[in-house]
Order: structure tokens, then C-alpha cells, then sequence
């Protein structure tokens, strides 16, 4: 009789915990779901469903977790913590207890397509410190070459947090939902200032930021900022070549800080400011020498003319009338025009450009359509719009 | 009363093989955090396939296997009586090994799981773990009560205590949040993560330690009634530590605060569950020549550091920073490789000795232990560390990839102490392979 009492109490200690830790919040997390949660949820696609099995079955859950938890840390990096309704579908539940990467609750709008394909056949292509392992089996032999497997768990990444971002979209609350995710415009912090221009390249702050570069940047942009990283291949539009373009300080600023929306390039607003700082200034090292060698500008007798003319006819209804990307059709362009008056290409960048357009993006080539005198002309053009904005803000 | 040393001997050395096929799955992911190309692409070799692989296989491979073999040995003892079939004992063993183990790795690896802590087998595998679970409850219980539990011994209260609540507990972990979703499911997957070592492993390792150390020493414990104190206390509140594992989740605010209620006063007990144990060695020392006694005297040093650890690690200002980092990995190391192991490899090797017709190389199984001891220390303490600086990046706000750069040295300290591990298994199983044979039958 003792010992069947002590069975009982015994079994009453596991059914207890079960009760109060297990059926009774889960209870309460129902409710709060309900009375949260959006009425009309999206329920996750096929392909978003099979991906999800890809990644419970490659664990990927071990080292990413899905849950923002109600910490200082958390919110300030992942964004608004997880509610209950967010997870309502999850079956089996990917919370996880242990972040080796980050937390990817909130995935959704934060990266290019391209970029997780890359990134999935081999993430030391575009993050070259990456510990985590490639999944070429998922590829037909290469990051352009995608299965439809690998196609799937790209589309259940960026599902993830979809519906919160949905939820939020119209209030304030976007922000804080997905602080990582490319902004198209917005405030830009304000950098500390170089301490001594002159060796800006030379000083502790130049080595600072080729260290930056090559952790963060060469593995798309590459070594010789030629865009031509390791994982280039694959990203469309490609990485930009930084070496023949010079940028002014805000400009560079501005894709570091809001990512550049339509491309795979993210956003780095996790990077301390004078880490941003250092970046800036060395992105702008080889390009500011290109500036003051002028070679290769073919003189022509009608070039200020004929490019004006050209650059109005052609170019202004996107890159808009002074060149400040801001045409009257860039709002409905998903990557923004670029805005010449904070970036010079060489002559010879611009005319090739031209010539080949930019694959992946809605910049398309002119080579049929423009003589080379005029694009000659209209290079010397736009080249003119940094020259000049240039001058104002010295003065 | 019948020993089946036959069992004991089978369930010994499948015990140590998957425990050498488990900790060769778990240097080869150590070593992938710094050399990630290591798989080679080779979707069997890739890292969340070896990491379901590599827990499931220490604990229902070595751990499990370790147990039985010891409770083939200790229940007879204990009872008086023999276990209840030696025909459910070879089924049970096939089972176990046949249909868990084997076809469970094999699964796992070729991408057929599923993503639950400490329930990675899929739930064609769970099926005969369940019904291996109910096989054991039938096999070694009966004799406890045909003795009558009224002058029952506190290991046979811990054994029949982990065998009921597994049964219980394995359906709630590995199969019910296959139904339940999101943060409801992770409420039961909670439990399990922590009834899997509270409600298994723990008891298992205590019944040994409560064994061997009278066993060996040939003196009484120091206090029935702190056993048995400890005992009822354990059992009420390690089913309701789970919740600690979703600190700051949105799981409701008075669950989480009756886990981490629950882990402080886990660790009082322990303390107390400490006390009795080192007060029942009469002097044996730290180190104690029985090279049983010795595995089983780290083990209770590592119980008690572990779950006051552990304790300390559900406060909500400790868990804010450490959680999600390697002290953590580092505190389940010093659990399973620590707490566990050394109980588990402590059992076998006392019922080793004392079965007979077997080898046993005593000079192997002492530098096994050294081996052991070494690397755990130093793996747990790189852990710490490393999951310390992990803590500090992550609330600095830098980007999330200086982590990761920032544990490279130490990632690779600890794969060279997984190397210590590994040796000192390796160790073991010449322990029990070589040397000289016991007398047939045992005086």
C-alpha cells in the first residue's frame, strides 16, 4: 500500500509538471495568439514547406535559432521580440537554444535571393569567415546552377518573419520589426570626423579599414575592388567594381548604412561608426586617384551640348534631371537609380556601362542605340554632375 | 538469484562501440567549426546530420547500454532475485541496438529526423525506443517488488524512479511536439530537454554512484534519510525545470519563473545528494585505488558542480547573457561527458571486475581515467571561457561574424581536447578487451 502511494505521488510529480509547464502555457500561448495574431495569416507555400523540411533535416535549427527572446541584446540586433501567433504554424517548433549564427527569425527582406543561393553553396563566398558548412547538393554544380531544393529553403528564409513585417507595415513598428532589413532612404548617422586627412590612407585608420574590407567587402567586391570577388558569380546585378568609380563620403555611407535595396548588397548598421568610418575612407583610396587622372576624355567640339541633349532624351526620366537618381520614374524601380552627383565613374566605366548595361538590373545597354560620339558626350556629361555638386558643397 | 553476466558483457561492449562511433561524430563537427570544408559536401559528413547523430548515439547508445549492463549486474544484488527473462534481455538488447541504434543513425545521416533536442531519431524510431523502454520497466522492476519495497535501497527507488518516468517522459518529448506547434511545442520540448538527463540519466547515474560507493568502501551510507530526502526532492523537481531552457521566450512569465524557481532549489538538493554521497566514502579519498570507486567519486564532484551551475544559469540576469553561447554547450558537456560518463564508465568497470570470464586491463582503464578527466576539464573550462567572450561580443552590438572569428582558437582547443576524450575511450575499451581474464566463476 506504501509503495502504491509512493507510485502515485511519484507519477502525480510528472504529471504535475507536465500540466503546469506543458498544457497550461500552452493554453495561454493559444490565447495570445488569437487575440495578437493577424485574423488571416499566410500559411507557408509548397516550396516554402519542403524547404522547411530541408532545413529541420540539415539542422540548421543547431546553429540558428528563431526566437528574438525580450532581452536589450536581442531586441537591439533581431528586432521586436517573438510573439506567440508567430510560431502558431511551426510544426515541430525551431526555437532553438543555441546561436553559433545568427537568429533568423526575422530573415525575411533582409537579403537577395542571389545572395542565399550563394551564400547556401558555399557561405564563404560572400561571407569569408563563415564557419557554416556549404550544401552543394542542393546545386547542380554550381551557386548559379540552383536546385529546385535550394530554391526552396531560400523561399522559407525569406518567409521567415514575413508575417510580422505584414502585420507591422503601415505603423511605425516596421522598423523595429527587421532593423537589418535595406532601407532606400532614412537618416545616416553621422560619421566622427578624420582626425588627420592627409595620411588618412597610411594611419592606423587606414589599415582599419583594409582589414574591414577584406573581412567584410572582397568577397564579393574583390581584393582590387574590381567586383570581382569569389562570390560575384552568381549575384545578379554583379557586385559593383569600386575601382573605377569615386564616391563621395555620403554616398558610400548610405549603402553601408541602408544596403543598397535590389541588389545583394545588405545593410551594415551593426558596424560600429568609426569601423563605418574607416570603410568609407578606404573604399575611396584607389578611385580618388583615378579622379585626378583625367586620361582617356575624348575632347569633341559639341560635347557639352550633345551630351545634355542625349542625357535629357535618354537618361533623365531614371537618373532625373541634375543626376540625383531621382527621375520621375526611380520610385517604382526596385533598385534605386544611381545618383551621379555622389559618385564619379571614370570616363571609361560610364561608356562601358553603356555599351553592356548592368545584367540584373533595369539599366539596359545602349550600344545599339547610341552612337559612340554620343556616348562619349553623355559620359562627359554625367561625369559633369559630380564635378558640380562637387563645387557647390565646397564653397 | 541468476546474474546474466552474458548480458552484462553485451550491452558492456555495444555500450563502448557507440560510444566511440558517438564521440568520433562529435570531434569530427568540433573540428568542422574551424575547418567547415571538412564535409566535403558529402551530405552524411555535414553538420547538423553528425550533431543529431552524435547526442542521440551518447545518450540511448553509450549511456543507455552503459546503464543496462550495469543493472544486469546491480538488480540481482539489489533484489536478491533475478532479472525477470534472459530471453526479454537478448530482445531487449537486439532491439535496443538493432532496431534503435543502427537504423536510427542511418536515418538520421541520410536526412530522415527530426528537429528536437535530445529527439533527433525520427518517429519510426521513437516507436521501438518506446517499446525498448517498456522491455527494461519489465525486465528489472518485477524483482523490486517481489522483494517488497518497504527495505528497498535508495538505488533501487532511483532505478525503478527512471525507468516509470522515462516511460512517461520519452511520448511527451519525441512525440508530442511533432503535433504541438511553436512555442507551445517548445514548452514539451523543454521538459524533455530536461527530463532526458533529470528524469534518464540522472537516476540511472545515481542508482550507480548510491551502488558502487558502498559496494566498495563496505560501509553503510552516511544517511538513509538524506538518500531518501534527496531522492523525493529530485524526483518533484526536475520535471519542472524544463522551462529554463526558453528564458525571456514568450512562453508565459509564471512558467518560466517556476523553472527557475525550481533550478535554485534543484541545486540545494544536489547539494545535499553530494553531501551524503562524499560523507558515505569514509575517507576513500578523491582518488581512490578501485578504479570503479574513482570513476564514481569525479562523477559526484561533477554533479555537484554542474547542477550548481546549472542552478546559476536559469537566474534570468545570468541566463540574459550566457544563453544561446558555448558555456552552455560546455555545461551539457560537463553533464553527459562529465556526470554521466564518469558514473556510467564507473558501473561498468565495477561490474566488469566482478564479472566473470571477461579481461580486464587495469593499467588501460586508470589511464582512461586520466585521459577523461583531463579533457573534460579542459574542454568545459575552454567552453566557459569561450562562451564568456561569445556573450560579451553579442552584447556589444558588433557585427555578428566577429563571434564567430573571436572563438576560432578556442574551437580549436577544444577539438584537441575531444582528442583527449576520444584517447582515453579508446582506453577504456582496452580496459575491458585486454589484460587478464577473470576467474570464471566468481568467489
Amino acid at each position: 500500500m506504501a509503495y502504491l502511494a509512493a507510485l502515485v505521488a511519484g507519477v502525480g510529480f510528472f504529471v504535475t509538471s507536465v500540466v503546469w509547464l506543458g498544457v497550461w502555457p500552452a493554453r495561454v500561448l493559444e490565447e495570445q495568439a488569437r487575440a495578437f495574431g493577424p485574423t488571416a495569416a499566410l500559411a507557408l507555400t509548397a516550396s516554402e514547406q519542403r524547404g522547411r523540411e530541408i532545413y529541420a533535416r540539415e539542422g540548421c535549427g543547431y546553429c540558428h535559432t528563431q526566437q528574438v527572446r525580450f532581452t536589450a541584446a536581442d531586441e537591439a540586433r533581431f528586432g521586436a521580440p517573438t510573439l506567440a501567433w508567430e510560431s502558431r504554424r511551426d510544426v515541430p517548433h525551431m526555437l532553438g537554444t543555441r546561436r553559433i549564427g545568427p537568429d533568423l527569425s526575422r530573415t525575411s527582406g533582409t537579403r537577395s535571393e542571389d545572395w542565399h543561393l550563394v551564400h547556401l553553396y558555399n557561405p564563404r563566398l560572400v561571407v569569408s569567415q563563415s564557419v557554416m558548412p556549404g550544401y552543394p547538393w542542393l546545386f547542380a554544380g554550381s551557386a548559379d546552377q540552383p536546385k529546385q531544393s535550394a530554391r526552396d529553403v531560400v523561399a522559407y528564409l525569406e518567409s521567415l518573419g514575413r508575417a510580422r513585417l505584414l502585420a507591422a507595415s503601415g505603423t511605425n513598428e516596421v522598423v523595429v520589426v527587421n532593423p537589418a532589413s535595406p532601407r532606400r532612404s532614412g537618416e545616416l548617422p553621422t560619421l566622427p570626423p578624420d582626425p588627420n586627412p592627409a595620411s588618412r590612407w597610411t594611419d592606423a585608420k587606414g589599415a582599419r579599414g583594409a582589414e574591414l574590407y577584406t573581412l567584410h567587402c572582397a568577397s564579393c567586391h574583390g581584393p582590387e575592388m574590381r567586383g570581382d570577388g569569389p562570390g560575384a558569380r552568381g549575384l545578379m546585378p554583379a557586385p559593383t567594381s569600386l575601382a573605377d568609380r569615386f564616391y563621395r563620403s555620403d554616398r558610400v555611407l548610405e549603402a553601408l548604412w541602408h544596403g543598397v535595396p535590389g541588389t545583394a548588397m545588405p545593410a551594415w548598421r551593426d558596424m560600429p561608426l568609426a569601423d563605418l568610418a574607416a570603410l568609407v575612407s578606404h573604399v575611396q583610396q584607389p578611385t580618388a586617384l583615378l579622379r585626378e587622372d583625367r586620361i582617356g576624355e575624348m575632347p569633341a567640339p559639341d560635347a557639352a551640348e550633345r551630351g545634355a541633349r542625349v542625357y535629357a532624351d535618354n537618361c533623365a526620366q531614371c537618373h532625373g534631371p541634375t543626376g540625383a537618381g531621382d527621375g520621375s520614374a526611380a520610385s517604382s524601380l526596385p533598385r534605386p537609380p544611381t545618383n551621379f552627383r555622389l559618385q564619379q565613374m571614370s570616363f571609361y566605366g560610364v561608356v562601358g556601362t553603356l555599351e553592356q548595361g548592368i545584367a540584373g538590373s533595369m539599366m539596359a545597354s545602349w550600344g545599339s542605340r547610341l552612337s559612340r560620339a554620343d556616348m562619349a558626350a553623355v559620359a562627359h556629361h554625367i561625369r559633369g554632375f559630380f564635378d558640380e555638386a562637387d563645387r557647390r558643397s565646397n564653397r | 538469484m541468476h546474474v546474466d553476466t552474458g548480458l552484462v558483457r553485451a550491452h558492456g561492449l555495444a555500450a563502448l562501440v557507440t560510444l566511440l562511433v558517438s564521440v568520433t561524430f562529435g570531434l569530427i563537427i568540433s573540428i568542422q567549426l574551424w575547418w567547415p570544408d571538412l564535409g566535403a559536401g558529402v551530405p552524411a559528413l555535414s553538420w547538423g546530420r553528425l550533431r543529431y547523430a552524435h547526442t542521440q548515439g551518447i545518450m540511448l547508445g553509450w549511456l543507455a547500454n552503459a546503464f543496462f549492463a550495469f543493472l544486469y549486474h546491480a538488480v540481482p544484488r539489489l533484489t536478491g532475485s533475478s532479472v525477470t527473462s534472459p530471453r526479454l534481455g537478448r530482445w531487449l538488447f537486439g532491439i535496443w541496438n538493432l532496431a534503435v541504434m543502427v537504423p536510427g543513425w542511418a536515418l538520421v545521416l541520410a536526412g530522415v529526423s527530426q528537429p528536437l533536442e535530445w529527439a533527433e531519431f525520427p518517429l519510426v524510431i521513437d516507436a521501438f525506443v518506446a517499446i525498448g523502454i517498456v522491455m527494461a520497466l519489465i525486465q528489472f522492476v518485477p524483482p523490486f517488488f517481489a522483494r517488497g519495497l518497504e527495505s528497498l535501497y535508495v538505488s533501487s527507488w532511483y532505478v525503478i524512479g527512471a525507468l516509470v518516468f522515462t516511460m512517461l517522459a520519452y511520448p511527451m518529448g519525441n512525440i508530442v511536439p511533432e503535433f504541438v506547434p511553436g512555442a507551445a511545442g517548445a514548452a514539451f520540448s523543454g521538459l524533455w530537454i530536461h527530463d532526458a538527463v533529470g528524469l534518464f540519466v540522472t537516476p540511472l547515474a545515481l542508482a550507480i554512484l548510491y551502488f558502487v560507493i558502498p559496494a566498495v568502501t563496505g560501509k553503510p551510507i552516511y544517511s538513509h534519510f538524506l538518500s531518501m530526502l534527496g531522492f523525493w526532492l529530485l524526483f518533484f523537481l526536475y520535471p519542472l525545470n524544463g522551462t529554463h531552457h526558453y528564458v525571456f521566450s514568450v512562453i508565459p512569465m509564471s512558467a518560466q519563473f517556476t523553472a527557475i524557481a525550481a533550478s535554485a532549489l534543484l541545486g540545494i538538493t544536489v547539494i545535499l545528494v553530494v553531501a551524503n554521497l562524499l560523507l558515505s566514502l569514509h575517507g576513500a579519498g578523491a582518488f581512490p585505488k578501485d578504479l570503479g570507486l574513482r570513476f564514481v567519486v569525479m562523477s559526484t564532484i561533477f554533479y555537484l558542480i554542474v547542477s550548481v551551475q546549472g542552478s546559476l544559469q536559469a537566474f534570468m540576469s545570468v541566463n540574459q547573457v550566457v544563453h544561446f553561447t558555448d558555456w552552455v554547450i560546455g555545461h551539457s558537456h560537463l553533464a553527459m561527458l562529465g556526470f554521466a560518463t564518469f558514473a556510467a564508465a564507473g558501473g561498468l568497470v565495477h561490474a566488469w571486475q566482478r564479472t566473470p570470464g571477461v579481461r580486464f586491463n587495469a593499467r588501460a582503464v586508470g589511464r582512461a581515467y586520466w585521459f577523461l578527466f583531463a579533457g573534460v576539464l579542459l574542454m568545459v573550462t575552454d567552453l566557459t571561457i569561450v562562451g564568456l567572450v561569445q556573450a560579451q561580443h553579442w552584447q556589444s552590438g558588433a557585427p555578428w561574424i566577429d563571434s564567430v572569428v573571436a572563438s576560432r582558437h578556442a574551437w580549436i582547443i577544444r577539438s584537441a581536447t575531444g582528442i583527449l576524450v576520444l584517447g582515453g575511450f579508446l582506453d577504456l575499451l582496452q580496459g575491458l578487451l585486454t589484460g587478464p581474464r577473470n576467474a570464471e566463476v566468481h568467489p
